[in-house]
């Protein structure tokens, strides 16, 4: 179920009732905010919830175990055991057809006739987002970082909870279940703030991502002709705001839906394209996924603990497994790569050419880290790397006699919303939408919330996947 | 935070907003009604799997969708059809997913648009792919993709303003549509598309009659014919005959193997597309053959003196009411022929 959909509409309203209403106890409101998770997982695709069910039923047996066992190669085994079968779903499903592929392309290239049978595999939504979330459980029940969940339904309802599971954020354990022991409620201030920080995400979704940004993208994306620099640009910015409003635009209904509900989850974005370099981005960009591979691979891996050049090893190995974590391509690979390699030449500046950062030349460094973010999105939207290489070309004019595909207002469009969004960023880098809601009159933000309801209803959409859904 | 007060300031601009803009929008002349989308066709094409041998299947192109009429069809022999015209597609992916996906050996009429039914049987090619679409979201809609529909029916039933299309029609009023107007091909270089104006109904059923508009307002017609004219002329790719029609054929050939009843009819066009159409797709060289390796009934319209002299308002379908006439007398003739039963007499 999609949040920008009038089922959700529909299937949010039944679910705020009933937890709201005095039928229902609170562990029979978790029961029911489970079945309704499940019901919002199904009617995607039902038989692909017994993924979510062996998920669930292997990462709660091995946290039960390694809660009590205390021989180190017992506790290995249900950590192993762990991540086998959720690596394993991700292997099978997300990168099945990528090996296959590969592996038939290997041989052929050895001269080795071989053609596999195509496997034809669906690739079940949000995978990747609630196998990391139980793994992480596991792993912090592992190192004793973390209790035991209390009961099985507070664990079943930590991996289903249906505003963040299938696009996020990936929550930890001790941020999430610990909130389903005690009964909660939002106050009315939180319930309102929630209901507009949904309409905020649907915003960004239906008209900044799907109506203003989605069509420029695509058009360029999607031509098999050399472009001209300015049509590569505007698409690749074009892609850039979609990117950033779709997922952020996800996050934040699936914040504000929880809210509604009294449930807190974390930030996953904070204003990512002014950050002042790629480890400031990483720390605002897909927060609670950054985080999960800072904690999971890259310390893991030694971190900084080694060296410098094991560092780098880690850093650049945890930016390609990244990577690859949005999709089973090797252009995603090169996008964590790319990364990877900002990262090492941001720390190699650091080390032997540091400078000051001010507010003069701050703006500044924000633009060059997101221009250099937007070279990284022609590798993570185009699907071939001929398409990724033309792009490339284009924008830095090589091709000379690039074809123009755009219109004077799609350029006009995209170059106004990309401007406002980086100076938006800029703005707001060091603050919150929270604090400035503070210091803004009611009035205001009565007139700024119609705006955007109004926008959402004529925008209506097409119910159009959410991107970060296919990874 | 004061949100309560920001809420309820929320509720009161949205409502007159929203009002304000459904009523101006009704003042231009826009109605409340429904998208023929992927949801709307594979509706019906569920109900196929629930039919009997009475049932009677229409598919084909626009022409089908237009001049074929549910309630005088239902009226002349009791059956409602299930309409599964598909327009600007070729109907050879429908008709072979009926033949090879189901197990249905009712009446399929199948509407011949030559420009359109020997356009090609490339996957990729924009006649093959919008029919093909719609069969493959039929196979693959989720069960929510199914309650939105549900849900949105009533809205785009009684909302003008409700108006996002699958077609895209230059009419349209959602903000996507509406900022579309603005684009020019001065940049690119390129010939835009004339604007391309929604010109019939559809409900529920997929019932299909054009807008009165279409029929008695000169303008309005002349910027349909605009359209076809742009996209004929713009349209380089010769008639795949041979293999359009060796692949119904084989589809065909099983349908009515199995009991299946099959018919083929032309419709009506006129003016530059009938021209067009007997220059380059011309009965002798295209239908004739068809018919003749089908082996299936078949009906032209210029064989009759009833509709040989109907007029096509922007040359390829017939207003609401020559369709109903045009339904209603070649189902006549069907039945005089035996090709149609009676439900209400049998």
């Amino acid at each position: 179920m999609l949040f920008n959909s009038l089922s959700f509409v529909v299937f949010l309203v039944i679910v705020l009732a009933l937890y709201y209403s005095k039928l229902f106890k609170w562990t029979n409101k978790k029961r029911m905010l489970l079945l309704a998770s499940y019901v919002f997982y199904g009617l995607w695709n039902p038989p692909l919830v017994i993924l979510l069910w062996i998920s669930t039923a292997v990462d709660w047996t091995a946290g039960k175990k390694l809660a009590l066992e205390e021989n180190e190669k017992k506790r290995k085994f249900w950590l192993l055991l762990s991540m086998c079968v959720n690596l394993g779903f991700l292997g099978f499903f997300k990168y099945g057809n990528f090996l296959l592929d590969n592996f038939t392309s290997l041989m052929n290239s050895f001269g080795i006739e071989y053609q596999a049978q195509p496997m034809d595999i669906i690739l079940p939504m949000g995978i990747s987002f609630y196998t990391f979330q139980t793994m992480s459980y596991t792993i912090d029940m592992y190192k004793k970082r973390i209790e035991p969940a209390k009961t099985f339904l507070d664990f079943a309802l930590y991996v289903t909870f249906f505003p963040q599971l299938v696009a996020g954020p990936i929550v930890r354990a001790k941020d999430l279940i610990t909130q389903f022991y005690e009964e909660k409620k939002a106050t009315t201030n939180q319930f309102i703030w929630g209901l507009f920080l949904f309409t905020i995400g649907l915003f960004q979704k239906v008209v900044m991502a799907d109506t203003l940004l989605s069509d420029t993208s695509d058009t360029v994306f999607g031509s098999d002709k050399l472009l001209h620099g300015v049509d590569a640009w505007i698409g690749t910015l074009a892609f850039s705001g979609q990117i950033f409003f779709d997922f952020a635009g996800y996050s934040t209904c699936a914040i504000g839906i929880a809210l509604m509900l009294g449930i807190i989850l974390p930030d996953n974005f904070r204003y990512p394209y002014a950050s002042l370099g790629f480890s400031d981005l990483w720390s605002r960009w897909h927060i609670s996924l950054s985080s999960w591979l800072k904690d999971y691979l890259y310390i893991p891996l030694g971190g900084n603990r080694h060296g410098i050049t094991r560092m780098y090893v880690a850093l650049m190995l945890t930016m390609l497994l990244g990577g690859l974590w949005h999709g089973a391509a090797w252009t995603f690979l090169v996008w964590g790569g790319l990364h990877g390699t900002y990262l090492l030449l941001e720390k190699l500046q650091k080390q032997y050419l540091p400078f000051k950062i001010t507010k003069w030349n701050g703006i500044f460094l924000a633009f060059i880290t997101f221009s250099c973010v937007n070279i990284t999105w022609v590798f993570f939207r185009a699907r071939e790397f001929e398409t990724a290489w033309n792009m490339i070309k284009s924008m830095f004019y090589m091709q000379t006699d690039g074809e123009k595909i755009l219109g004077s207002f799609d350029i006009i469009k995209v170059s106004v919303v990309i401007g406002i969004l980086f100076l938006c960023h800029w703005i707001m880098r060091n603050t919150s939408m929270k604090a400035l809601s503070l210091k803004t009159s009611p009035w205001v933000l009565g007139v700024i919330w119609a705006i955007m309801f109004f926008l959402i209803v004529i925008a209506q959409g097409s119910g159009e996947q959410f991107i970060y859904f296919q990874f | 935070m004061k949100l309560k007060k920001s809420l309820i300031l929320t509720f009161i601009i949205c409502s007159i907003g929203l009002i304000t803009w459904e009523s101006y929008w009704r003042s231009q002349g826009k109605i409340a009604d429904l998208d023929d989308n992927k949801d709307l066709w594979a509706l019906q094409r569920a109900k196929v799997e629930n039919l009997s041998k009475n049932g009677v299947l229409l598919m084909g192109s626009s022409r089908v969708l237009f001049d074929f009429q549910l309630n005088e069809w239902q009226t002349e022999t009791g059956i409602r059809p299930i309409q599964l015209a598909s327009a600007g597609a070729s109907p050879l992916p429908i008709f072979h997913d009926i033949v090879n996906n189901t197990g249905f050996k009712g009446t399929v009429l199948v509407g011949v648009t030559p420009g359109l039914f020997f356009s090609t049987t490339y996957p990729e090619a924009g006649p093959w792919k919008r029919a093909q679409r719609r069969v493959d979201y039929f196979e693959n809609r989720t069960y929510a993709q199914r309650i939105n529909h549900y849900l949105s029916m009533p809205l785009q039933n009684n909302l003008a303003l409700v108006s996002t299309s699958e077609e895209g029609w230059a009419d349209d009023i959602d903000l996507k549509s509406l900022l579309n107007n603005f684009n020019s091909g001065t940049r690119t270089g390129k010939p835009q598309l004339p604007p391309f104006n929604a010109f019939s109904y559809i409900d529920q059923d997929r019932n299909n009659p054009m807008r009165e508009k279409t029929a008695t307002d000169t303008i309005f017609a002349n910027s349909i014919k605009a359209v076809w004219k742009f996209i004929i002329m713009g349209n380089k790719n010769p008639p795949e005959k041979e293999a359009t029609t060796n692949f119904f054929v084989a589809d065909a050939k099983k349908f009515m193997k199995r009991g299946g009843n099959l018919i083929l009819v032309r419709c009506p066009s006129s003016g530059w597309i009938k021209q067009g159409e007997d220059k380059f797709l011309s009965r002798i060289d295209f239908w004739d053959p068809l018919v003749k390796a089908t082996n299936a009934k078949a009906y032209y319209f210029e064989d009759y003196d009833k509709f040989k002299n109907l007029e096509c308002p922007e040359w390829s379908h017939l207003s609401a009411e020559d369709a109903r006439f045009f339904t209603t007398e070649l189902v006549k003739i069907m039945k005089a022929d035996g090709v149609l039963s009676n439900s209400k007499t049998n």
